[in-house]
């Protein structure tokens, strides 16, 4: 990672509200790893007697229209939606990379087969690679991550691609080459750390869509699958009491808006981070 | 007989590229292989090290030692690179990957060669650097904080890290301005005095040719014209593209082209 140290050294003018994002988004991570050890009610307990209750000490949010207490569901539907949504992310990453560097580096026939393939998966529309694999495999949250990996690592695999493309062109790996560096090693230690930042910004503003993502395939009945808390799901289920209780909406609705928020200005914030123009501005 | 090539021809698709090449450089000498723009001498040059990309084929036997190269595995070529061939190329801001340090290059090659120790390597290192004139501070610097000259000393500081017996310097002064070329130059012959290796140096410029080559070949449009000792083209050419290029250059001082004193003269 030394390719990131010689960055920030560079870096001389700070941006707040990237590390603004980034603090809150912590803060959200503790917070949801938090409600993992320690949690005041039962997210799936119904209690008809108490339903649709207004904030109070027991339930400080309120309840919901089963009487079950809405902070504990919002949190714990943290859980689910920004869990799932990494967990694709990540995956998307696993496979788009390194298909992305051994395509990059290969060229030839491996480069062409790789992309290839990579377009097949590009002609299909996110929502209908989901719908198309809820139809097939049943709804639930599995098969819409999958349907998200299968959509999303093709951009990886491509922007690393035609990094790797340019780089590999350069001198120094030539020279690297003449001084009996294997392939892995070469794309290891002298391509990677190139693409790291430009797979970072792009990362970062992806999770954002993956979440609003699986929130939307939660709230049209494809996601999660209730009695499981999960924010796009839990919109779905307050909707009834829009007039009467608004904010049983508001609440998940907000959460999803300020993390995807959050993660886009963490994602603008990376991307001046890694900008080389900038860098020759300064 | 270090290096021989015996009808090597190199072909991209339908087009010939180097055609029938036969040439060979003995142990320890500095052999200049002169040539305008595009007549294939850096195509030639990595042929040698088997760095061509996958559309140019290879015809003929390379021999570096007695060995074939062309009928080498990849890994065996692996091992041959850097340790018993090595390169220096013209563009010294691309020879260094940009976020790693001078030293990092210096210990991994070290390393790939089968160097496990990590304090040996270091001291290794910053002896290697310090044998072409860099201070052990350059051992952590970045390649942008060090200037052209700079950079062409620590890429020979690489190239005869491990004592390789052949060193392909590709028109290594090219980039440099005429002072910092005539130092790195002056470098690599007071380094190829100590180390013993042999030196195929690619150039256009023959005021380097004539101050150190001991053989020369001229090449024009992927043929071989003209070989043989220096005082031999130099003074005595035969081919007419020979004459011309001779004829292009225009040298100072008086005397021979070569250098040398002719004979029967005061």
């Amino acid at each position: 990672m030394s390719g990131l140290s010689l960055h920030l050294q560079k870096l001389k003018k700070f941006s707040w509200s990237g590390i603004a994002a980034l603090i809150c988004l912590i803060f959200i991570l503790f917070v949801v790893l938090y409600t993992f050890f320690h949690l005041q009610h039962d997210p799936n307990l119904t209690n008809l007697d108490e339903r649709l209750q207004g904030m109070s000490l027991q339930h400080p949010l309120g309840t919901d229209q089963l009487g079950r207490d809405v902070l504990t569901r919002l949190l714990l539907g943290a859980q689910q939606t920004i869990g799932y949504s990494l967990l694709a992310l990540l995956a998307a990453l696993i496979i788009g990379v390194p298909f992305g560097l051994i395509s990059g580096y290969k060229r030839g026939l491996v480069d062409r087969v790789f992309m290839r393939i990579a377009d097949g998966f590009l002609a299909f529309p996110d929502t209908i690679i989901a719908i198309v694999l809820s139809g097939l495999l049943g709804p639930g949250i599995g098969n819409l991550v999958l349907a998200i990996i299968m959509v999303k690592w093709v951009s990886y695999a491509r922007l690393v691609r035609s990094t790797v493309l340019a780089e590999s062109q350069k001198e120094y790996v030539l020279v690297a080459r003449t001084n009996g560096l294997s392939p892995i090693k070469i794309i290891r230690k002298h391509l990677f750390p190139h693409i790291i930042g430009h797979v970072l910004v792009l990362a970062s503003l992806d999770f954002g869509k993956i979440i609003l993502l699986i929130s939307a395939f939660s709230y049209i009945g494809l996601g999660v699958q209730p009695p499981t808390p999960e924010w796009g799901a839990m919109l779905n289920e307050s909707r009834p009491y829009f007039q009467t209780r608004p904010e049983l909406m508001i609440y998940s609705g907000l959460a999803i808006v300020v993390v995807v928020l959050l993660t886009n200005m963490l994602g603008d914030y990376l991307r001046d981070h890694f900008d080389v123009k900038k860098e020759v501005e300064q | 007989m270090i290096l021989s090539m015996e009808q090597v021809s190199i072909r991209s698709g339908e087009k010939k590229i180097i055609d029938n090449v036969p040439f060979s450089i003995d142990k320890g000498e500095w052999f200049a292989l002169v040539g305008q723009s595009g007549s294939g001498k850096s195509i030639l040059s990595r042929a040698i090290g088997q760095l061509l990309p996958k559309n140019f084929q290879v015809e003929g036997k390379i021999l570096l030692n007695e060995e074939d190269l062309c009928s080498l595995s990849p890994k065996q070529m692996r091992t041959i690179r850097g340790q018993t061939l090595s390169y220096i190329f013209q563009d010294y801001q691309g020879t260094f990957t940009p976020f790693r340090t001078i030293g990092q290059h210096l210990e991994e090659y070290q390393k790939v060669h089968g160097n496990l120790d990590t304090r040996q390597r270091k001291i290794k290192s910053i002896e290697a650097l310090h044998s072409v004139g860099l201070d052990e501070a350059f051992y952590s610097s970045y390649p942008f904080q060090l200037s052209g000259g700079q950079l062409q000393r620590a890429s020979i500081a690489i190239a005869l890290l491990l004592s390789p017996d052949l060193l392909i310097a590709d028109e290594i002064t090219t980039a440099l301005d005429s002072v910092s070329g005539h130092r790195i130059l002056e470098l690599l012959a007071k380094k190829q005095k100590e180390i013993g290796c042999t030196i195929l140096f690619i150039t256009h410029d023959w005021r380097h040719v004539r101050r150190y080559a001991d053989r020369i070949a001229i090449m024009k449009d992927g043929v071989i014209v003209e070989s043989g000792g220096k005082h031999r083209i130099l003074d005595h050419p035969k081919h007419a593209y020979t004459k011309q290029l001779i004829h292009a250059t225009p040298i100072l001082g008086k005397g021979l082209l070569s250098g040398l004193q002719e004979v029967g003269k005061e």
